[in-house]
């Protein structure tokens, strides 16, 4: 068989597989790709190996697949990873008004158009520019997270104090939601540096360790408040048109690169900061604009960080999928990039495609069953996933991250709060004292 | 200006600090978080401090049980008529109407300076994502109405629209000609946005650095905080509200450029990424061995004013032949909506 063709059955499949796994809540498809890493470190020296060709595009599409697909248990099921986190709250507003459908819909156009920037704009422009700045900004990541985790505490402004006479009693009020915030972020810090210094997770799953916190801080949280208290989904709609155009595109393109460029670019930067950066710093008051800039910041985020494993001259290693990769391949110049920028633009038109199948097929789910009983279906699958990836010890590390995770639920404080868990050790070990707070909570 | 466009201007002024690049690259981050901390600091001090300590004179309170335009109206009319009568400056809350854990009465007040009178309108019941539920928006048909002693004026074009978490605060000034100043949310850009409250800050601070570590840092934390105070202070004098800017030596805003509204997105997003670039230009200046060399315009250019023209010619052509309606802002409104909706 022809490389041409090995290269496009394996995107295609890779695509294909990861646009279904999508849509289980909980999964994330770096839990399959860590299998699927290991399975082929254990075929390498046997009989049958499997080539670079064939798991390069593969994993290429299970990314770009999932970073369209995981819009669906999102928003319809309510079951949010980090990255997906801010478009759930505006997506569950179309679904409640009957437009789940569109809402998911123009989440995966800003996939689409982030393929397109990625691609035809960021990916000639990458190989001239990105060595550049990584020159330059290479000393200064501490720093920059740092700041970010400041601009995030910072920028939370209180709910509470609404009513009655000035003084301490409203201002503390006022303040129960930014102290639950801070709490959050502590808590969650403390959970982070516990799993990334002596994780209880078996080693033989160490791809995995952090996925049952994500899961109990995210997505948990999510399904029990449906769980507790969903109110019925109207009957679903299908639009005939999303009433966006070229220039709805290029403002969530606009908005959403920055953000998902941001967090593909540095590291620890997830998905969810991302979208809050790009939030804040294109102040975009359409909601449309919104959605599917956290489309667009999603796929970059996902996407632009595997692919900049892959800028020639650059050798720079983001985001899970590509460490994972890095264990298997090294990338050695241009035709590895063109390969991987190929199999982007071939997965992203596939897995666009199966949204509006998959949607369809979610929403006549949800249609046929109680809202209720599909969030509790979605809780007992992601339990089962924690359970089969790292057993009981992953379902206990997810029951005290759910804990944490409710902070923001119960005292209506910032969800984001609960990325404490990678911000905070991170950004200590980054500048360097990391091991002085691991030694003062006897972790070493 | 958005708080992030101020905290990104803050972390720049830092930036063009040397000390602050050479702290930085022996794994400090202190004048980098200094700087963005202090240059949204003015905005926190307002809207998570002072408004909860700041006295009203008139708390229009409505009973969720029994929502009555009416009532906001007389009351809105008994505070006009006490400023007029009692010729003081008088501080009117709105307050919102909770209707359960995620509902709330939306309500909007309305001067008709022609009529002289005050308008409340009951609007649709609004949930904390401020999405009407449906069915509820004719519940109210009625626009309740009460006479005012005297005009209120308006400076800035914001209606007042009360629904989630906190209503805003109005104060009313008796003018020389009987009229009345209405001030949207007197509490902020008050003695907070301030470029002497900048510079106290900095004095402080800089003296609790000296007496743990000596001269140097502290005179490094003194200009990082002052400049970057600062810097807050100066951006919002580009928009209409303005800020008090030497207080306590001045007592009253000085008003704004009108250059822009806080909450319009092109000036706040090139703010952003000008300041994303001038770090990264200082940055490059402090770096030692770079075996990249560019100049400023270079930068510029590559970074800015390429982007720009493109994005700007790409914009034109998607959007030839069509009317663009913007919404129009407004300084205080964009904050105070801001900070509500800010998750």
């Amino acid at each position: 068989m022809s490389a041409f063709w090995l290269v496009l059955i394996s995107v295609t499949a890779g695509t294909l597989i990861s646009s279904v796994l999508a849509c289980l809540p909980g999964l994330h498809i770096y839990n399959v790709m860590g299998a699927l890493v290991l399975g082929i470190l254990a075929l390498e020296g046997t009989a049958h190996p499997i080539p670079p060709d064939v798991y390069l595009p593969a994993f290429t599409g299970m990314i770009v697949g999932w970073s369209m697909l995981n819009t669906i248990p999102a928003v319809l099921l309510g079951t949010p990873d980090e990255s997906a986190m801010f478009t759930v709250l505006p997506g569950q507003k179309y679904l409640m008004a009957g437009r789940g459908f569109e809402g998911t819909m123009i989440t995966a156009v800003g996939g689409l158009a982030g393929a397109f920037f990625l691609v035809c704009v960021m990916a000639p422009l990458a190989p001239r520019y990105l060595p550049v700045s990584q020159q330059v900004l290479k000393g200064h990541m501490h720093w920059v997270l740092w700041v970010i985790i400041t601009f995030m505490l910072m920028s939370e402004w209180p709910k509470g104090g609404n009513r009655g006479p000035a003084g301490w009693a409203k201002f503390y009020d006022a303040w129960k939601t930014l102290l639950a915030g801070l709490a959050t972020f502590v808590l969650a810090g403390l959970l982070g540096f516990i799993l990334l210094t002596r994780s209880p997770v078996n080693h033989e799953v160490a791809f995995q360790n952090i996925m049952p916190a994500f899961v109990g801080l995210f997505a948990i949280p999510w399904c029990l408040l449906n769980m507790i208290s969903a109110a019925d989904v109207p009957p679903q709609r299908s639009a005939k048109s999303l009433a966006i155009n070229g220039d709805v595109i290029l403002r969530s393109v606009w908005s959403g690169g920055l953000g998902g460029g941001i967090a593909a670019y540095f590291p620890v930067v997830t998905g969810g900061v991302g979208g809050m950066l790009a939030g804040h710093a294109t102040a975009q008051r359409d909601e449309r604009i919104f959605i599917m800039g956290q489309g667009v910041s999603k796929f970059i985020y996902y996407v632009g960080a595997f692919m900049l494993m892959f800028v020639p001259g650059l050798n720079l290693t983001r985001g899970g999928g590509a460490w994972m990769v890095k264990a298997l391949y090294t990338p050695m110049g241009a035709a590895d990039y063109y390969l991987v920028l190929g199999s982007i633009a071939v997965a992203a038109g596939l897995s666009y495609l199966m949204m509006e199948p998959l949607t369809k097929l979610t929403l006549r789910f949800i249609d046929r069953f109680n809202y209720r009983h599909v969030s509790t279906v979605a809780l007992g699958i992601i339990l089962a996933m924690v359970y089969a990836v790292t057993g009981w010890v992953g379902l206990f590390i997810a029951a005290v991250a759910t804990g944490i995770g409710l902070l923001p639920v119960l005292f209506g404080s910032r969800r984001l709060n609960c990325l404490g868990i990678l911000l905070l050790p991170i950004a200590c070990n980054m500048s360097g004292f990391g091991e002085t707070i691991t030694g003062w909570l006897g972790l070493t | 200006m958005k708080g992030f466009s101020h905290f990104m201007s803050g972390v720049a002024v830092a930036s063009f600090g040397p000390w602050a690049i050479e702290a930085a690259q022996n794994g400090n981050p202190l004048f980098f978080v200094l700087g963005g901390a202090c240059g949204i600091l003015p905005d926190t001090l307002d809207f998570k401090f002072y408004r909860f300590f700041y006295e009203h004179d008139v708390y229009i309170t409505p009973d969720p049980k029994n929502p009555d335009p009416q009532y906001v109206a007389d009351e809105y009319a008994r505070a006009v008529a006490m400023a007029v009568d009692e010729k003081r400056y008088i501080r009117v809350k709105l307050v919102s109407i909770r209707l359960g854990a995620d509902f709330w009465q939306q309500y909007v007040v309305k001067i008709d300076n022609d009529k002289l009178e005050v308008q409340v309108q009951f609007g649709p019941v609004v949930n904390t994502g401020q999405v009407p539920v449906e069915g509820t928006e004719k519940r109210y048909p009625t626009v309740a109405r009460a006479k005012l002693k005297a005009k209120v004026i308006q400076t800035y074009d914001a209606g007042m629209k009360v629904d989630i978490f906190d209503g805003p605060t109005i104060g009313l000034k008796p003018m020389e000609n009987g009229d009345l100043d209405l001030e949207f949310l007197p509490w902020h850009r008050e003695w907070s946005h301030s470029l002497t409250v900048g510079a106290m800050l900095g004095v402080l601070v800089g003296a609790g650095v000296w007496l743990a570590s000596g001269w140097t840092p502290a005179w490094q934390s003194f200009v990082t905080i002052a400049a970057c105070y600062g810097v807050h202070v100066v951006e919002d004098q580009l928009g209409h509200m303005g800020s008090n800017i030497f207080y306590p030596i001045t007592k009253l805003r000085t008003p704004g450029l009108h250059w822009m509204h806080s909450g319009d997105g092109l000036p706040n997003f090139l703010t952003v990424w000008i300041c994303c670039l001038l770090i990264f230009w200082n940055l490059y200046r402090g770096q030692p061995a770079m075996t990249y060399h560019f100049g400023f315009i270079h930068l510029m250019m590559v970074g800015l004013v390429v982007p720009g023209l493109v994005f700007g010619a790409l914009r034109w052509l998607l959007n030839r032949g069509q009317k663009i309606q913007m919404a129009k802002g407004d300084d205080a409104d964009d904050e105070w909506n801001d900070s509500k909706a800010a998750g």
